[in-house]
């Protein structure tokens, strides 16, 4: 893909069925560690990701650390879910496309998928302290960040066009 | 700096056993921390898209999370800060909130 360029109600950016196929399954891995998340709190001692993904909201007080967890976790999980659910939903015609596939976005699928980027980029940087695919996942890591910072440019890009 | 519900500013002739009662009027504060992972550009724009900060206090902001550690984005107060620090979340963005230092 060469970038997100701005269209009529949102922007837009052509990818190949490759590429497609790599970010759908990443937002579908995110997707289902989000939900996992939700439902079992034990999983952010266990998994740093998690613990990154979901982290606590307050520093040096336990009791209020765990009370924000106990009331915030499981529904904050389920929105960053919904986030990489909405980011894996609109690559699907793309991955199972045989040619490049243009796909638009409105102002809020476009912040969707910059969320859902920004979760994959901090699960792919605790998954590379440990794993055995270390360049495979510092190239991915790079690609999305590329995009990611693509997204900004582009909705500045639309919001003045825009005002 | 940031739009925010009012503080009830502290009444100097209250005495202190009145203050606190009012202790959950005491200003809390959302700070933003620094972490290796996300981008200069999406952090300044996350201040500017959730806060409404202008351009160059969004960047001004980003920055002393980048070079110090950490900022304070919004004072306020403490239901008001937990709704920030979770929208941080959503973002991706890592932040707590705890009392203003007095």
């Amino acid at each position: 893909m060469r970038g997100f360029v701005v269209v009529d109600g949102g922007v837009e950016a052509a990818l190949e069925p490759e590429e497609a196929r790599i970010l759908a399954s990443l937002a579908a891995q995110l997707s289902s560690l989000l939900g996992e998340a939700a439902d079992d709190e034990a999983l952010s001692d266990a998994d740093p990701a998690v613990a990154r993904l979901l982290p606590d909201a307050y520093r040096d007080d336990e009791e209020a650390a765990a009370e924000w967890r106990r009331l915030s976790r499981r529904a904050l999980a389920e929105r960053k879910g919904a986030f990489a659910s909405r980011f894996a939903a609109d690559l699907a015609d793309a991955a199972a496309a045989s040619q490049t596939t243009r796909i638009r976005l409105d102002e809020a699928g476009a912040i969707d998928w910059m969320r859902a980027i920004g979760d994959l980029r901090l699960v792919l940087a605790e998954r590379m302290e440990v794993g055995d695919d270390r360049e495979g996942m510092s190239d991915l890591y790079d690609w999305l960040a590329w995009m990611q910072d693509d997204l900004v440019r582009v909705l500045d890009l639309a919001e003045e066009r825009g005002a | 700096m940031v739009a925010l519900p009012a503080v009830p500013l502290v009444d100097e002739s209250v005495d202190v056993e009145r203050r606190e009662l009012h202790a959950s009027e005491v200003p809390w504060i959302t700070i933003v921390w620094n972490d290796p992972v996300n981008l200069m550009s999406y952090v300044a724009w996350v201040f500017r898209r959730h806060f409404g900060m202008d351009a160059p206090t969004a960047e001004q902001r980003m920055m002393q999370v980048h070079t110090e550690g950490r900022a304070v984005v919004a004072e306020g107060n403490r239901e008001a800060m937990e709704r920030h620090v979770e929208a941080m979340h959503e973002y991706g963005l890592w932040a707590t909130l705890e009392r203003a230092p007095r």
